[in-house]
C-alpha cells in the first residue's frame, strides 16, 4: 500500500466517520483508518464476530446507521489498522495484520477521540477493576458483564449507563457510587430538558436500579479496593461539595468494580505534530488549539471530535461533518452553506455535551483520594510517595518527574497517569494545572514490535553514512 | 546582587562547572531555558564507551569514565564491558585500524575470538566477522542527569533558575542578562547551552560555527535478558544496551529532523528503521520487543569536531564550554577543567581554544 | 419483579466454542471474540505481572491503550483486548 488519498481520516468514531463521509460526498478520494474491525468508535463500538445475534439497543442502532452510511459511500475503510507514526506532509505509517505500510494524503483529519480518567485510589490496579468506559467497550463488543456482582462508580451519566448495561447483560449491580450530588444533576436539568429522549433514557436507568433495590450512593466515592488478583470489595466515603472526604469509610462487597472520573481528549497525535495545546477544564483537560471548523496552525491538518474537547457523540458527529466539509473546501471542493448548517448543529449539541462533561470536572478534593502508597503510574508501578519525593527534590514539571521517577515511561506512554501527576505537581507548587502540561509525547503512537517497525531489509543495502571522525 | 559567574545552560557542562566554581568559593547561578539536565545531557543514550571516543580525546574520556563511576548508583552507572562488532571484511578493517589507534591512546581495547564473543553475548547473530572488547565500557541512565545535578546544586547551595531563557546580554562593568525572571548581574558568564550556543553567542555579536546533529534514541518495553554488555558497531551507527529493568536502549547517531531554533527535534522514520534493523541484525531475538518511544536530542559540534572550552573570542569575562564529541562521557570531567580555568587555576589537561581556526580536522 | 431494563443475557447467541490455553490451562472462548473478553468470562483476570512488585494486573481500558491486559503469544507481547481467540492458541501471562 502506498496509495495517495486526498484526505485520510484517522479514527472511525462518529466524528471521524462523519468527517470522511462529508469529504467523500464532495467527490474526494477519502480513506478512513481505524483500529477496530468496524466503524463506530468507542461510543458506537460494534459487536465482535462471536455474537451471532442479540437484541438491538440505542447504541447498536446508531452504530449500524453509521456503518451503513460508510459502506454505501466511496470511502476506503481501512479497518483493524493502527497508525503508529505520522510524518508532516502527510505520510502515515500503518500497522495492519503484522505488516507496516505507508499511506499518503494531501490533507489529514485526526479524530482520535477520548480515553478515560480514573483517579488513582489504593487497589485500583487490582485485576478485575475496569475503567467505566472500558466496561462499555467490553459490553458493546463481547456482551459480557464484568463479573457476577459489580460495583459501578463514577461521574456523569456514564455511571448509570454502565449499571444499566450490566443489568441488561444479566449481571448484578451491587451498588452505584457517584461523586455527583442530586443537586449537581438538578443544575444540569434545564439543558437536559432540551433533550427529552436522552432524559427519558437516563430516568429509566435510575428508576430500574431503584426498583431492583440497587443502592445509589450519591456524593460518595470509592476510596479503597480490596482484593489481590480479584476484587473482594471496596470502601466508600462521603464527599463534600469540593469532593473532599468528609466521613468514615463503609465497606461494600463485590467481585468486580467499574471505576471512572470522566473522559479526557486523546491529543498525543496532534501534540506530536506540533499543534499547540491549552488546558480547558470544561472540555476535559488539555486540548489542541483548533479553529471552530477544525483547522490548526499546521497546513492541511484538521482535528475533530472528542479529541478536541469532550462534547459527546452527537456534537462529535456534527463537528466531524463540519471539519470534513472544511477540509474538502480547502482542497477546492464544496460550498459554504453546508458548513453553516453543520456548524449550527455542532454548537447546539456541544452546549448539551458540555453540560454532561461539567459533571465530571475534577474538584480540588479529588486528588487527596490518591494516598502516598497508591500506584499512580500503572505501567511502571510508581507511587504517589515516589513522585512526591521527586517533587521535594526539586522536580517541577511532568518531564522532570518522568525522567527522575519513570512515571509515564511505560508502554501506555503516560496516558493513564499524566493527569494525576499534574495534580500532584500543582498541589505541591501551588500553580494551576493549566500551567503544568503533560510530558513531551514521543512516537510511536502505539507500541510496535521492533521487527515490524524495522521492516524487511538487506544488510548490504543498509545506508551506512561515513564513520565518525577518528 | 552580582554573581561571580552566571552559567547559561543547566546540563552536565553547566552544572559540572557550577559545582567546581562553587567549590572554589565563587557565588554562581545556573540558568536554563527548560528544566535542568533535560537537553542533550538527559536524552542521549547514556553510552559510556571508550571504543567510540576520538583518539585525541581519550585522556579526557578515561577521566570522564572515572567521574561517572564515582557518581555511581545515583546516575544509574553500570560498568558492563562492551563489544564492537564488524559484520564484513570492510568493517573488520575499519575496526582494526580505529581500535588499534584508540588502544594506543590508552583505552584498554582488545580484539576477541569468536568463542569469547559467544560466551559473552550468546544472543548475538552468527554474522560477526570481528569484534573488539573494552572492559571499561558501560552506561549510565541519562534520564537521571537532571535529578542528579539538581540535587548536587541544592546540596552545594548553588542558585538555579529553570524555564529562564536568556534573551539579551549587555556588557558594561558587569554582564546583565535579561530573562523572564528578571535581570541577572554577573562578573563573568559561562555559555554552556549545547546546541543553543550559536544564538547565545550571537547575543554578544560573536559568531560560533556551531552546528547541531539530531541524534535519535529508541527504547523498547521490558524484555527477558538478551544482552549483558554495551553492543556497538564498527561504523558507530549502533549502540545498544539492556538496562537492569529489562528495557533496551538503541541509538547510534541516526539523524532526526528539526533544529534547535525550532525548539524541538522530530523523529524520522527513514532513519529509525535502519537503526532498528541494524539492532535486530546484531541480536535477532530483538524482533519481538515492542518499541515504546523514540526521541531526538541535539548534539552540538564545530567543523573540526573538537570541544569549545575556553574564553569566548573577543569578550573579556565570557567563557564557553560545549561541542564536546562524547560530551556525556567527558562532560563531568571537562567541566571541572573549565571551572579550574575560570578560577585562575591551571587545568589538569589542556582546554580547547574557542578562538581557533576551524579548518576540518585541525586544532 | 418489574424490570425497566430487560435482561438480554438469554437472547444472545454466540458462535461455536473454541478452546485455547492460558498458562497451559484450557479456556473456552467463542470464535471471533477477543482474548480479554473470553478470559474475563472464564474468571481469568490476572493477565500479567507488574514490574517491580509483580502485582497482578488485568484488562482495564479495554480499548488498546493502557497495556494492562498484555499477554505473550509465541514470544510476542500483545494486547488481549485486541487479539482474537482461535482454536488451540497458546497464551501465556506476560511480565
Amino acid at each position: 500500500m502506498s496509495d495517495r488519498f486526498d484526505i485520510i481520516v484517522v479514527g472511525g468514531g462518529p466524528s471521524g466517520a462523519r468527517a470522511a463521509l462529508a469529504a467523500s460526498a464532495q467527490g474526494l478520494n477519502v480513506a478512513l483508518i481505524d483500529e477496530q474491525s468496524a466503524i463506530g468508535g468507542q461510543v458506537w463500538r460494534a459487536k465482535n464476530a462471536s455474537i451471532l445475534s442479540a437484541p438491538k439497543t440505542h447504541e447498536t442502532r446508531a452504530g449500524d446507521a453509521l456503518r451503513r452510511d460508510v459502506l454505501a459511500s466511496d470511502i476506503t475503510h481501512i479497518e483493524g489498522a493502527r497508525v503508529w507514526q505520522i510524518e508532516t506532509g502527510w505520510t502515515l505509517h500503518v500497522l495492519r495484520k503484522d505488516v507496516s505500510s505507508e499511506l499518503t494524503c494531501k490533507s489529514l483529519v485526526l479524530a482520535t477521540g477520548a480515553r478515560e480518567y480514573v483517579q488513582p485510589v489504593p487497589g485500583w490496579t487490582t485485576s478485575g477493576v475496569l475503567g467505566l468506559a472500558g466496561a462499555t467497550a467490553l459490553f458493546k463488543q463481547s456482551l459480557t458483564p464484568p463479573g457476577k456482582r459489580t460495583i459501578v462508580s463514577g461521574t456523569g451519566p456514564l455511571v448509570f449507563f454502565v449499571a444499566s448495561e450490566i443489568r441488561r447483560l444479566g449481571g448484578e449491580v451491587a451498588a452505584v457510587v457517584t461523586p455527583n450530588s442530586r443537586r449537581d444533576w438538578m443544575r444540569a436539568l434545564p439543558s437536559m430538558l432540551g433533550r427529552p429522549a436522552l432524559l427519558m433514557r437516563g430516568a429509566i436507568w435510575v428508576a430500574d436500579l431503584m426498583l431492583a433495590g440497587v443502592p445509589i450512593y450519591w456524593q460518595r466515592v470509592v476510596t479503597d479496593v480490596s482484593g489481590d488478583d480479584q476484587v473482594r470489595g471496596v470502601s466508600i466515603a462521603k464527599l463534600d461539595q469540593n469532593w473532599a472526604r468528609t466521613s468514615e469509610d463503609i465497606m461494600l462487597a463485590a467481585d468486580s468494580l467499574c471505576l471512572g472520573n470522566g473522559l479526557i481528549p486523546n491529543i498525543e497525535a496532534a501534540h506530536m505534530l506540533g499543534v499547540p495545546i491549552r488546558h480547558d477544564h470544561a472540555l476535559g483537560g488539555w486540548i489542541p488549539e483548533t479553529t471552530e471548523d477544525g483547522g490548526t496552525s499546521i497546513d492541511r491538518l484538521y482535528l475533530c471530535g472528542d479529541g478536541t474537547g469532550i462534547r459527546g457523540a452527537e456534537a462529535a458527529a456534527h463537528q466531524g461533518t463540519l471539519t470534513g466539509l472544511c477540509a474538502a473546501a480547502d482542497l477546492g471542493h464544496g460550498t459554504v452553506n453546508l458548513q453553516k448548517q453543520a456548524k449550527a448543529k455542532w454548537l447546539k449539541s456541544a452546549r448539551f455535551g458540555m453540560t454532561m462533561t461539567a459533571l465530571s470536572i475534577p474538584r480540588v478534593g479529588q486528588a487527596q483520594l490518591t494516598t502516598p502508597e497508591t500506584i499512580v503510574c500503572r505501567c511502571e508501578n510508581v507511587t504517589r510517595a515516589t513522585i512526591e519525593a521527586e517533587l521535594n527534590a526539586g522536580a517541577q514539571s511532568s518531564n522532570a518527574i518522568k525522567s527522575g521517577s519513570r512515571a509515564g515511561m511505560g508502554p501506555c506512554g503516560g496516558k493513564f497517569c499524566a493527569t494525576a501527576i499534574a495534580q500532584l505537581i500543582a498541589q505541591q507548587s501551588g500553580a494551576p494545572v493549566a500551567n503544568i502540561p503533560p510530558a513531551t509525547p514521543r512516537p510511536p503512537l502505539r507500541p510496535v514490535p521492533l521487527s515490524i517497525a524495522a521492516g524487511s531489509f538487506d544488510y548490504d543495502a543498509l545506508p551506512i553514512p561515513k564513520p565518525a571522525p577518528l | 546582587m552580582i554573581y561571580d559567574t552566571a552559567i547559561i545552560g543547566g546540563g552536565i557542562m553547566g552544572c559540572g562547572s557550577a559545582l567546581r566554581l562553587a567549590q572554589g568559593g565563587q557565588r554562581v547561578i545556573v540558568l536554563d531555558q527548560g528544566d535542568l539536565g533535560q537537553g542533550a545531557s538527559g536524552v542521549n543514550a547514556g553510552t559510556l564507551s571508550l571504543q567510540i571516543k576520538r583518539v585525541k580525546l581519550m585522556p579526557y574520556a578515561l577521566k570522564g569514565h572515572a567521574c561517572w563511576e564515582a557518581m555511581g548508583k545515583a546516575v544509574g552507572f553500570a560498568k558492563t564491558g562492551g563489544y564492537t562488532l564488524a559484520f564484513n571484511a570492510r568493517e573488520a578493517a575499519l575496526l582494526q585500524e580505529r581500535q588499534t589507534l584508540k588502544a594506543q591512546a590508552g583505552a584498554p581495547i582488545e580484539f576477541v575470538s569468536n568463542n569469547q564473543l559467544r560466551n559473552g553475548e550468546p544472543n548475538l547473530t552468527q554474522q560477526v566477522v570481528s569484534a573488539s572488547y573494552c572492559a571499561e565500557d558501560g552506561y549510565a541512565n541519562a534520564s537521571l542527569t537532571g535529578q542528579y545535578y539538581l540535587g548536587k546544586l541544592r546540596d552545594a547551595g548553588i542558585e538555579y533558575r529553570e524555564r529562564c531563557e536568556v534573551t539579551a546580554i549587555e556588557r558594561d562593568k558587569n554582564f546583565k542578562l535579561t530573562t523572564p525572571q528578571g535581570t541577572i548581574n554577573a562578573t563573568r558568564i559561562l555559555l554552556a547551552a549545547g546546541a543553543w550556543l550559536k544564538p547565545l553567542a550571537a547575543l554578544m555579536d560573536v559568531h560560533l560555527p556551531v552546528q547541531a546533529r539530531v541524534n535519535t534514541v529508541t527504547v523498547t518495553e521490558r524484555m527477558p535478558p538478551l544482552m549483558s554488555t554495551v553492543i556497538g558497531h564498527a561504523t558507530g551507527l549502533l549502540t545498544m544496551k539492556q538496562k537492569a529493568n529489562g528495557t533496551l536502549l538503541i541509538g547510534g547517531g541516526w539523524q532526526g529532523l528539526g533544529t534547535p531554533q525550532e525548539g524541538r527535534g522530530r523523529v524520522s522514520v527513514d532513519t529509525v528503521r535502519p537503526n532498528l534493523a541494524l539492532a535486530q541484525y546484531a541480536v535477532p531475538a530483538l524482533g519481538t520487543a515492542r518499541i515504546l518511544r523514540s526521541w531526538t536530542g541535539f548534539e552540538a559540534n564545530v567543523p573540526d569536531f573538537y570541544p569549545l572550552a575556553g574564553v569566548l573570542p573577543g569578550v573579556e569575562g565570557a567563557y564557553v564550554l560545549g561541542c564536546v564529541r562524547g560530551g556525556y562521557t567527558i562532560g563531568p570531567y571537562i567541566s571541572q577543567l573549565m571551572g579550574d580555568y575560570i578560577l585562575g587555576r591551571e587545568p589538569e589537561l589542556p582546554l580547547f581554544d574557542p578562538g581557533r581556526d576551524f579548518k576540518e580536522g585541525t586544532i | 419483579m418489574i424490570r425497566l431494563v430487560p435482561n438480554h443475557a438469554l437472547k444472545i447467541v454466540r458462535s461455536a466454542p473454541v478452546v485455547f490455553t492460558f498458562d497451559g490451562q484450557s479456556v473456552e472462548g467463542h470464535a471471533g471474540e477477543n482474548l480479554a473478553g473470553a478470559l474475563l468470562r472464564a474468571g481469568r483476570l490476572h493477565l500479567r505481572n507488574a514490574p517491580a512488585n509483580g502485582g497482578p494486573r488485568g484488562a482495564f481500558c479495554c480499548m488498546g491503550l493502557c497495556q494492562e491486559c498484555t499477554v505473550r503469544i509465541d514470544g510476542q507481547v500483545v494486547e488481549a483486548c485486541r487479539t482474537e481467540v482461535t482454536q488451540g492458541l497458546a497464551v501465556e501471562r506476560a511480565g
